[in-house]
């Protein structure tokens, strides 16, 4: 796998040209319309553009996917640091063929110095890098989200009114047919010459404006097709960019949760790491220096108030644990199984260890 | 992936009023802090020097809570995932868990490359006149990013209580051979979610003075700071300094535990503070009350401990005095609990006399922001 710094590089490159690719199919549907607006009717966004961006986007999504697997390899430096702490060095093992006790101290001195402080901030920065990529790319598809549905809008009053005049056409078409009928049967049965020519010329202005109505018709056929085509393609778009943007926020959702688990968890190691060396080795030394009457006086007193102590503590713990515990699962399951159902192919991947085969 | 309920009590604000009632609570509380200080200097618990020390640490936190308000200024108020949402610790403490410190302080180490990159507020506000007046709409997205200049411009202007506030040294005196340093250091601790103000009297006895040593003070510096848990014990912390840095001689340690705060609005502690809370059923500014600890462990004497190595010096170690009842517990001569709280609860807490709130010493904040130290 490609450290982490390239696949960054890799993703912001491809996250650059993600946007562009969107945004060219956004500016694509802007001109449409200004074309619309100005009267034509050839509309040039093709399907096949549609796919590339989408082929785009899911590689880059993909890589994101990734890097967010990625940052578990990140974190396998954690897991080196913390077998450290607990296993002696080569020299420390020398020290023990000749005294345990020596090199027993010797590891307590270096996990006393021990501290993971730098790797936690390490990897919030990291995560904290990611979700500013991801962040980017949601604001983008927002945004050009934005742009095309006002777009959409009002294409779709244009469409009504287009649709409503069509009618209005074809209703003061099919209102002439009546008229040209008596008038060709008024025509058949008039014997006067003069009258007759009167009637005819009526009759023929009568069939100048049906054709024209007709030509009418056509035109705004025509058109609300192409805005019918329009508004699809623009549908379509829409559709994607909302999944796209979908697909941002589960990326970002479980990236998110992740990160905090892990700097919990990896904190609450080292302190029980640290934790440990008061158990064995801290107190023996005082207690050395101490009156031994003294001290069974302290052990006997303490171990009543030591009692007390943990039961109070034990309760409010579990109190608190009941209350949340449920909660925050569910919030990580759902995480969880957005993110498998999305990325189904990149887990399985990744479990394989399965990279460029 | 890690399957853990350790994030279990961390509790988010999502609703944009209550994160800000949130901080308010916390600047008006952080605010008292520094009294408190003073009143225990005047009453002798604290020499100068010491108050003064524990006051910086106070204003440094509430300027680091500052500047977290001002970053979640827009939550819940533009879409998406950031700003996000402030995280607390809900069930322990009461304050922002760690992380949000964590994260606060990568943002402070960049934050004058980001204030360079960022249109300046002038600009932001004009933007928005515009947008109100042209397009009819909510700025949202402006003022998220004017929330986000202020909060890098508070991170630029400094003085704030990091996640780590490594360890400076105070000269006090030359005693003989010795030099006496007071040491103070502040940490959040990640895993009860509570700032941590560690105070440290040593005497030095190295050739070269403490602060001016390029050899013992980095390595003491790592030391103390590494060993800063809430979980390790004075006598564990101190006991350890003692052993592994050379010709220093820790005299007394004290750490002072900032918190938790209690409040029945926001958190879901149980105890007697809580039901005392709970009765006193008092308005958003009264419903909170802060308890803080001094544990404090002292040196009884010095015992020698043999030479380092066959040809090196003679070394002493400390013999600590533990309280004879809990010391084994606490690993600490004494420990000392008090609590801030406005007078309404204080009211309500002196009618209902919980046994187990008897020991606390109480701050009593009144009209004005007068503090009344009671028993």
């Amino acid at each position: 796998m490609a450290d982490f710094e390239t696949q960054i590089r890799d993703s912001q490159a491809q996250v650059a040209e993600a946007q562009a690719k969107i945004a060219a199919v956004t500016q694509t549907i802007d001109t449409a319309r200004q074309r619309l607006d100005a009267g034509e009717s050839a509309i040039d966004i093709e399907t096949a553009t549609l796919e590339d961006v989408h082929k785009h986007t899911d590689l880059m999504n993909a890589n994101i996917a990734e890097l967010i697997m990625g940052l578990d390899d990140v974190t396998a430096g954690f897991s080196r640091d913390f077998d450290e702490m607990r296993n002696k060095t080569g020299w420390e093992s020398v020290v023990g063929w000749f005294s345990d006790a020596k090199s027993e101290s010797m590891r307590q001195e270096r996990l006393r110095g021990a501290s993971i402080d730098d790797k936690l901030q390490d990897l919030i920065a990291k995560s904290d890098t990611i979700v500013r990529l991801l962040q980017g790319q949601l604001d983008m598809l927002n945004a050009q989200k934005a742009r095309v549905e006002t777009n959409l809008t009002a294409t779709l009053s244009e469409r009504e009114e287009t649709v409503a005049a069509l009618e209005a056409v074809r209703r003061e078409v099919a209102a002439m047919d009546p008229a040209i009928i008596d008038l060709e049967n008024r025509i058949g049965v008039e014997q006067d010459a003069a009258a007759r020519t009167r009637l005819e010329s009526e009759l023929a202005e009568l069939n100048r404006r049906y054709n024209a109505l007709v030509q009418d018709e056509q035109v705004k056929l025509a058109k609300s097709q192409t805005l019918e085509r329009y508004i699809e393609k623009g549908k379509t778009w829409v559709d994607s960019l909302q999944n796209q943007a979908a697909t941002q926020m589960v990326l970002i959702n479980k990236l998110q949760t992740d990160t905090k688990q892990r700097v919990v968890l990896y904190d609450a190691l080292t302190s029980s790491l640290k934790t440990a060396q008061q158990q064995d080795v801290a107190h023996r030394i005082n207690e050395i220096g101490v009156r031994t009457d003294q001290e069974a006086q302290t052990a006997m007193a303490a171990i009543g108030a030591a009692t007390n102590d943990r039961m109070a503590d034990m309760m409010e713990a579990h109190e608190g644990q009941m209350v949340f515990a449920r909660d925050i699962l569910e919030q990580k399951a759902r995480a969880d199984e957005r993110f498998m159902r999305r990325f189904a192919a990149i887990v399985e991947k990744h479990d394989k260890n399965d990279y460029g085969a | 992936m890690p399957e853990t309920p350790l994030t279990d009590d961390h509790a988010t604000l999502t609703d944009p009023i209550a994160a800000r009632h949130y901080f308010d609570a916390f600047a008006r509380i952080t605010g008292h802090l520094a009294r408190v200080a003073a009143e225990l200097e005047a009453e002798g618990t604290l020499v100068r020097l010491e108050a003064r020390l524990l006051a910086a640490h106070a204003g440094r936190l509430a300027a680091s809570f500052r500047a977290l308000s001002l970053k979640y200024l827009m939550t819940g108020r533009v879409e998406g995932p950031l700003p996000g949402a402030p995280a607390f610790d809900r069930v322990d403490s009461g304050f922002p868990v760690a992380q949000e410190l964590m994260t606060l302080a990568i943002d402070a180490a960049q934050a004058e490359a980001s204030l360079r990159a960022m249109p300046p507020a002038a600009e932001l506000k004009d933007r928005m006149v515009r947008q109100i007046l042209n397009d009819l709409t909510v700025p949202g997205r402006l003022q998220f990013a004017l929330s986000q200049r202020l909060y890098h411009e508070a991170l630029v202007a400094g003085g704030l209580f990091l996640p780590r506030n490594d360890p400076e040294a105070q000269w006090v005196e030359d005693t003989g051979e010795r030099r006496r340093f007071l040491v103070h250091w502040a940490v959040y601790d990640t895993q009860a979610n509570l700032p941590l103000v560690y105070l440290m009297d040593l005497e030095d006895s190295g050739a070269t003075a403490l602060p001016a040593d390029p050899e013992r003070w980095p390595q003491a510096q790592a030391h103390l700071v590494a060993q800063s848990l809430g979980g390790l014990k004075l006598l564990t912390i101190a006991g350890g300094f003692d052993a592994d840095v050379p010709d220093l001689h820790p005299k007394r340690l004290r750490r002072i535990t900032l918190g938790p705060m209690h409040s029945h609005r926001f958190t879901l502690q149980s105890g007697p503070i809580a039901e005392v809370l709970r009765a006193a059923d008092a308005p958003e500014a009264e419903d909170w009350a802060l308890v803080w600890t001094i544990e404090d462990l002292t040196s009884a004497r010095e015992e020698a401990a043999g030479r380092a190595g066959w040809f090196g010096r003679e070394t002493v170690r400390q013999i600590w005095t533990l309280d004879p009842l809990a010391g084994a517990e606490t690993g600490a001569t004494a420990m000392q609990r008090m609590m801030i709280l406005p007078e309404r609860v204080a009211q309500v807490l002196a009618e209902m006399a919980r046994p187990g709130l008897a020991p606390y010493r109480k701050f009593v904040v009144g009209a004005g922001g007068r503090l009344v130290a009671t028993r």
